[in-house]
């Protein structure tokens, strides 16, 4: 039943149906998607064409959900594509062929490897220069960047773009922590440092005594998964930004990273870190989330997090959160949900860029909420902060 | 609608799997375009049991590999019986068979254990449904071997060559989600998000597998269960606990649902103290008639 591009099923039904304007909306379709965000390679495109040599062309909704089978791969893109579809497939009238929506074919052929100017948040641009850490009248900037001491106890908000390596070297010290600890438990193993006499004794009776099956055993590893929810909203804007280059330097050292970003709303960020280049997922960012530096509510995004990732949170899971604390939501909202989080979580940490400052006190309601539900709040406001922090980032 | 799809879709309420319309266009598709199918979707929603009707659908054979942490090649793809081949050395010490033809034997087919993926690739017959279940819980590494298998359906055996599929098993993967995916894999495959079923697909399920449950028993489990999806829980439950639940309340001889049938059977269907607490709360309250009751 499997065919190829150039399958003659395809052309004859094609054919039938007005070949030129089918692909032509299959093209335009995917080139919707991709400037919605969604990525669509080549030869998902190819599999979309071929699709329609197998499903009925007059029923749309068949069309819809054959269409989205084949080119979106998550369910949070579910949504993009239905409205990418509903805007170049409309079936006036009883036609069997879609009609491509004039509109359509102008808008879409902006290249689409660059983002849509309009959507790119101004700050997001903004860290893509290099080197604006230091202003003009701040005093730290007249010291030497490569004392690493100086470096590390530096404020993020003087921080420069360009101190890349020092969250590298700090993400691969995280993540040999997390990596493998072993634990307490053995477990029977090929290559296991111990000998182990009683398994082996007993296999060798199935081979008339000779011990031919050697059996090892070594000690169990435990897995730690860290999931890093971080605070864009405008008042972290300072912060976030290096918060956001750490976290990307972890989620490309160490595998079991799950990485979201929220303001007013949560977005899985992890497939926009994991394997690009930092500038390369600013860009990503800055198409995909919409809400950035805007403002905060974050029981609500703690709680969406709860709700809607709950297979990523188990006595394994460390949560590291991000943010000043400044919610405008309901704070019961936010101590609820904490509370949610911190009863299935083994361990939730509150990174708090504000207690960098000497005279600072946790007094906003938002942190009143959230306190009581944490099991260790620190700063976030420098390298040597997150440092610290790491001895926490094991259980 | 395409008469294929609604064909998929008869049989697979023939072999008792309550279907819609997205999950028969999906799995027509994967059947048709010959590709890999990634089932999502939350736990209990019956995301392994597309791969198990869609083995009888085709009278197909079906190669299960369970994903779990620290699944490596080995137990995926083939390993060489030792033990037997240190006993047939050990056998055929005295004889008088060239070295050459000792090695042969020793590394042919009699001696190979095949694990699911070379099962899967050396079937013969009917391609069969290989199903790659809990994808999730692999490790990255694992991930990325899988994607290699999955391209070109071929392993290299160093002792015997390269084996290559004759034909392409029907491959379906399931994922709960514990772990974004790679992008690759995503890629490689047509993709099915299985939600929630609605009311009236959840009700023609538990009718359907329960058949001794009265129709209005039936009618106010699904509502129930649907409510209970709404609330704010620690654990959701999925159709596999309406069922279980509505198989204890036939074994239980219930004619009808009451608070106290209620607290007695609710651990078929909640799995956690904090959420036995909020429908407890929720029964106190008297609330037990609107979250029977069918929300539009």
């Amino acid at each position: 039943m499997t065919s190829g591009p150039g399958d003659p099923q395809l052309s004859r039904d094609a054919a039938g149906n007005g070949s030129g304007d089918l692909i032509d909306a299959v093209v335009m379709l995917c080139r919707d998607l991709r400037d919605r965000g969604v990525s669509v390679t080549p030869s998902e495109s190819i599999d979309a064409a071929r699709t329609l040599g197998h499903v009925d062309l007059g029923d749309r909704d068949e069309v819809r959900l054959a269409l989205r089978t084949v080119l979106v791969s998550r369910r949070e893109d579910f949504e993009a594509f239905d409205a990418a579809f509903d805007a170049a497939w409309r079936l006036p009238g009883g036609m069997a062929a879609p009609i491509p929506m004039p509109h359509l074919r102008a808008d879409v052929r902006r290249p689409s490897n660059q983002p849509p100017k309009k959507n790119a948040p101004v700050s997001l641009q903004n860290w893509m220069k290099p080197n604006d850490g230091t202003s003009a009248d701040d005093p730290i900037k007249v010291r030497a960047a490569s004392d690493r001491e100086s470096l590390g106890e530096r404020d993020f908000s003087v921080y420069s773009a360009d101190d890349a390596e020092e969250f590298r070297r700090l993400a691969r010290q995280i993540a040999r922590r997390l990596a493998l600890r072993k634990g307490r438990r053995w477990k029977v193993a090929h290559r296991g440092e111990r000998f182990d006499l009683r398994r082996t004794v007993r296999a060798s009776l199935r081979t008339g005594g000779d011990a031919i099956h050697i059996v090892r055993r070594t000690r169990k590893l435990r897995r730690t998964r860290l999931v890093a929810l971080c605070d864009v909203s405008g008042s972290m804007e300072l912060y976030a930004r290096f918060l956001l280059q750490f976290l990307h330097a972890l989620q490309n050292t160490f595998a079991r990273v799950e990485t979201f970003a929220f303001a007013t709303r949560l977005s899985q960020i992890t497939g926009h870190l994991r394997g690009l280049k930092y500038r390369e997922s600013l860009i990503g960012l800055g198409r995909d989330v919409r809400d950035w530096s805007g403002g905060t509510r974050i029981g609500v995004s703690v709680r969406e997090f709860v709700d809607r990732h709950a297979e990523l949170i188990d006595r394994r899971t460390i949560v590291l959160i991000m943010s000043d604390g400044w919610d405008v939501g309901d704070p019961q909202l936010l101590a609820d949900a904490m509370r949610d989080l911190a009863r299935r979580a083994g361990r939730v940490i509150w990174l708090n860029p504000l207690m960098g400052a000497p005279d600072y006190t946790p007094d906003t309601r938002g942190m009143q909420a959230a306190l009581p539900h944490v099991d260790v709040m620190a700063p976030g406001h420098n390298i040597e902060s997150l440092r610290a922090v790491a001895r926490y980032l094991s259980l | 609608m395409n008469d294929d799809i609604r064909r998929i879709q008869e049989i697979m309420e023939r072999e008792a799997y309550i279907t819609d319309r997205q999950i028969a266009t999906s799995v027509f598709l994967a059947t048709a375009l010959g590709k890999p199918l990634l089932v999502e979707g939350h736990p209990g929603v019956g995301k392994t049991e597309i791969a198990k009707v869609l083995a009888r659908m085709q009278s197909a054979d079906l190669i299960r590999l369970q994903c779990y942490e620290g699944l490596d090649a080995t137990t995926a793809l083939y390993e060489w019986n030792y033990p037997r081949q240190l006993l047939h050395i050990k056998l055929e010490e005295h004889s008088s068979t060239s070295l050459a033809d000792r090695e042969a034997t020793l590394f042919s087919d009699a001696f190979l254990l095949k694990r699911p993926l070379l099962a899967a690739i050396t079937h013969l017959g009917t391609p069969p449904v290989l199903l790659i279940d809990e994808v999730d819980r692999s490790d990255e590494e694992f991930e990325a071997f899988l994607l290699e298998v999955l391209s070109d359906f071929q392993v290299t055996i160093p002792e015997i060559g390269t084996i290559k599929a004759e034909h392409r098993p029907l491959v379906v993967l399931t994922s709960n989600r514990t772990r974004e995916l790679s992008e690759a894999l995503r890629r490689r495959c047509l993709y099915l998000w299985i939600d929630y079923p609605s009311f009236e697909k959840e009700l023609r399920i538990v009718r359907s597998k329960v058949p001794g449950l009265s129709e209005q028993l039936a009618r106010d489990v699904t509502a129930l269960l649907q409510s209970l999806r709404r609330m704010r829980l620690s654990k959701l439950p999925g159709v596999a606990e309406s069922l279980d639940w509505a198989a204890a309340l036939v074994a239980l001889h219930a004619v009808h649902l009451d608070e106290e049938i209620i607290r007695d059977t609710m651990g078929c269907f909640l799995k956690d103290d904090a959420d036995f607490q909020v429908l407890e709360r929720e029964l106190a309250n008297g609330h037990l008639a609107a979250l029977t009751s069918v929300a539009i």
